[in-house]
């Protein structure tokens, strides 16, 4: 049995005309990436870690684009840009749209959901100029221990 | 250390001893309960109840610990008797904490009341059995039980300790330093018997700091506004982070801001206090998406000049400048360094006629209104110069609170109320370096309200009624905030996962408060045209 498996792997796409098709994702990669887009921030993160080319996949930021428009009517196309060159969509979601959507979950008001996405872009925005100031300032003491604006939205350690 | 049968005849007269912590310069013969005073003893009527409590507690804490009891009975300092609520609160005390700072305005009483002391701990004994069991626990349940103890203690403690504050207050407002002084010394030694960590004890620590601050060191009070420009930007941030109420503040006016400015490709923000500029990130992101494209954006902002060389403003302007170039917003920045509002004259802003202009105050008004309402005071030439230069919109966020009255004890009161509420809503925060220092922001506003005068106080906090009619008063009229500003507001309240934020809306203006207690309130205001000239406006 694993004789056989190993003479597959060894044998190409071509070659294998004869035997019953066997199919394996990361040869699909349009059809993993549908698949992919389907799967919630947490899921996306695990998946992450399957193999490089998923890694390299669920790294890319129009995955995450999708995850932060999923139940909302999509958005202008300057939002992307601007989402860009703040940051990225990965870290807009994980950083901003996800603790948002937690929080403001448990309250349920189905009309906030395309104001949650802009709330947490202003928060976004807030925290990149915050980032701005860590990194330009020289000898500044709000260096490394200037707050975060975004603190707010971490869950409290339970330590 | 005397003992209480001690045969000393320097007993003296028990009213003289009448403890100094029960905060009354009455004399303490009215209202004595007749029947106790029969038995020998000196209760007040109206304390009866609060004795009764307290000689409860006293009875379950000896039972907690009757090594204690012992030990009290062979070597403590005992405090006169007939006046019972005294001698209760003196031995819980010592049953909470060891008692090693006792006053010694207490005189010994006399033999007489031997008998009394007797009974009353031998009354004690028979009730123990059901609190005997909690001593073979270990030891975390028994100091469990004392701190049960401490905290209803404390509770009262913090009911004297607001009395005593009024009462100090009223002292100082009638002139009477010395009673003040020694009122002072009270507090300070009830608030060792309160937690300060939180609760009332914190509160009452600033306002005791202030109070004698305003006693012995006069009106100037010069030490509360000794904080540099440098450390006032850092205990704002830290106070922005720490509670919703600057982020409120911010992102109302931005939301009005952005609505006033819609169809404008030229506008021009005019921020009266630039701090690190956390508002306008979020501006210069909502006019980047909205659809049409982004206007060309400036920005005026007002600070304090820095005093080491160092060009603050134009720091945060260069960093607002690098965030608008990222997301291809056309920006300009202009700082302005006054250290007063007043300093700054309309041709400093250097405003086009042709653009649209917004002013921004987030809780600047308040300080240019001095105590005497004279004609020419700063805030009617500020207003009058801000109606000149014709806005599309003023955003005003202000305390909302009266800390302006002319009495002192009123000023007082107000403000305890108000910082304790505020303090209380910062109980929810969790973040801990963030709430030292925001604390540290509200002490020093406290300090200047409580413990200044004259010029020196500029947090002259009006109500959002005042300014209504201050502002309609100077030719403005209200623009309502909109259900936009009330989404957000409310969004963002529930971001901040504490109960207890509430918004309110209150003819077009918001208002964010904690329990429904209003602390800060948003309003926005727009020039009414051709008001000077009496013309009918358009």
């Amino acid at each position: 049995m694993v004789e056989n498996h190993s003479r597959e792997d060894h044998e190409t796409g071509g070659e294998n005309k004869e035997k019953r098709p066997k199919f394996f994702i990361n040869d699909h990669v349009d059809i993993l990436i549908e698949i992919l887009e389907c799967l919630d921030g947490r899921s996306l993160c695990v998946a992450a870690s399957v193999c490089r080319l998923w890694c390299t996949i669920a790294r890319n930021d129009s995955l995450w684009e999708n995850l932060c428009f999923r139940h909302v009517s999509p958005p202008p196309s300057s939002v992307r840009s601007v989402v860009l060159a703040l940051g990225g969509y990965k870290r807009l979601y994980t950083g901003c749209v996800r603790p948002v959507r937690s929080r403001l979950g448990r309250v349920r008001r189905a009309t906030w959901a395309g104001d949650e996405v802009q709330l947490s872009l202003s928060l976004f925005c807030v925290d990149y100029y915050e980032r701005l100031g860590g990194s330009n300032s020289n000898g500044r003491l709000v260096e490394k221990s200037s707050p975060s604006s975004l603190m707010f939205l971490c869950k409290p350690v339970n330590v | 250390m005397l003992r209480y049968d001690s045969t000393s005849s320097s007993a003296g007269s028990s009213s003289g001893s009448l403890s100094s912590s029960s905060s009354s310069s009455k004399p303490p013969q009215q209202d004595i309960d007749g029947l106790l005073a029969g038995a020998g003893y000196k209760v007040r009527s109206s304390e009866l109840r609060q004795v009764a409590q307290r000689l409860e507690r006293l009875e379950t804490a000896m039972g907690n610990s009757p090594a204690d009891f012992s030990q009290l009975a062979s070597d403590a300092i005992l405090y006169n008797p007939s006046d019972l609520a005294c001698w209760v609160d003196s031995l819980l005390t010592e049953f909470a904490e060891p008692p090693p700072t006792c006053s010694s305005d207490f005189i010994v009483d006399p033999v007489n009341n031997q008998t009394v002391v007797n009974s009353a701990w031998t009354t004690a004994e028979p009730h123990t059995p059901q609190v005997h069991q909690n001593i073979t626990y270990d030891e975390q349940q028994s100091l469990d039980n004392q701190l049960t103890v401490v905290t209803a203690m404390e509770e009262d403690s913090g009911i004297r300790l607001v009395h005593m504050l009024m009462t100090c207050a009223e002292c100082v407002q009638s002139g009477d330093l010395s009673l003040a002084t020694s009122l002072i010394g009270d507090m300070q030694g009830l608030l060792t018997h309160v937690n300060t960590v939180c609760g009332i004890g914190k509160v009452a620590g600033h306002f005791i700091d202030a109070l004698s601050r305003r006693i012995f060191q006069g009106m100037g009070g010069g030490s509360v506004n000794g904080g540099s420009a440098f450390e006032n930007e850092i205990l704002h941030h830290h106070f922005y982070e720490a509670c919703p109420y600057l982020k409120f503040a911010h992102f109302t006016a931005n939301q009005a801001i952005l609505e006033a400015f819609d169809g404008h490709d030229c506008v021009h923000v005019v921020d009266f206090n630039l701090m690190h500029g956390l508002q306008w990130p979020a501006l210069i992101q909502a006019l980047a998406l909205r659809p049409g494209g982004p206007p060309l954006l400036r920005l005026t902002g007002i600070g304090p000049p820095s005093p080491d060389g160092r060009d603050s403003l134009r720091e945060i302007g260069l960093r607002l400048a690098e965030l608008a170039r990222s997301v291809n917003v056309r920006f300009a920045f202009r700082g302005v360094a006054a250290s007063r509002l007043e300093d700054v004259k309309p041709w400093m802003l250097q405003v086009n006629p042709k653009e649209a202009v917004a002013v921004n105050s987030i809780m600047q008004l308040h300080r240019l209104l001095g105590s005497e309402q004279t004609r020419n005071s700063p805030i009617d030439t500020v207003l009058s110069w801000i109606r000149g230069l014709n806005p599309k919109i003023m955003t005003v966020v202000e305390q909302e609170a009266n800390h302006n009255q002319p009495g002192f004890l009123d000023r007082f009161t107000e403000a305890l109320y108000y910082y304790s509420t505020m303090f209380d809503s910062l109980e929810a925060c969790r973040v801990q370096p963030e709430k030292a220092l925001a604390e540290i922001y509200i002490q020093r506003e406290i300090g200047n309200v409580v413990s200044c005068e004259g010029s020196a106080r500029v947090e002259r906090h009006e109500p959002l009624a005042k300014w209504r009619r201050r502002l309609s008063g100077a030719g403005f009229r209200a623009l309502h905030l909109g259900s936009n500003a009330f989404k957000q507001a409310s969004m963002l309240l529930t971001l901040f996962s504490a109960e207890g934020y509430s918004v309110e809306e209150n003819e077009g203006c918001l208002s964010l408060g904690w329990h429904s207690r209003p602390l800060i309130a948003a309003s926005a205001w727009q020039a009414v045209p051709a008001w000077d000239n009496r013309m009918s406006s358009s």
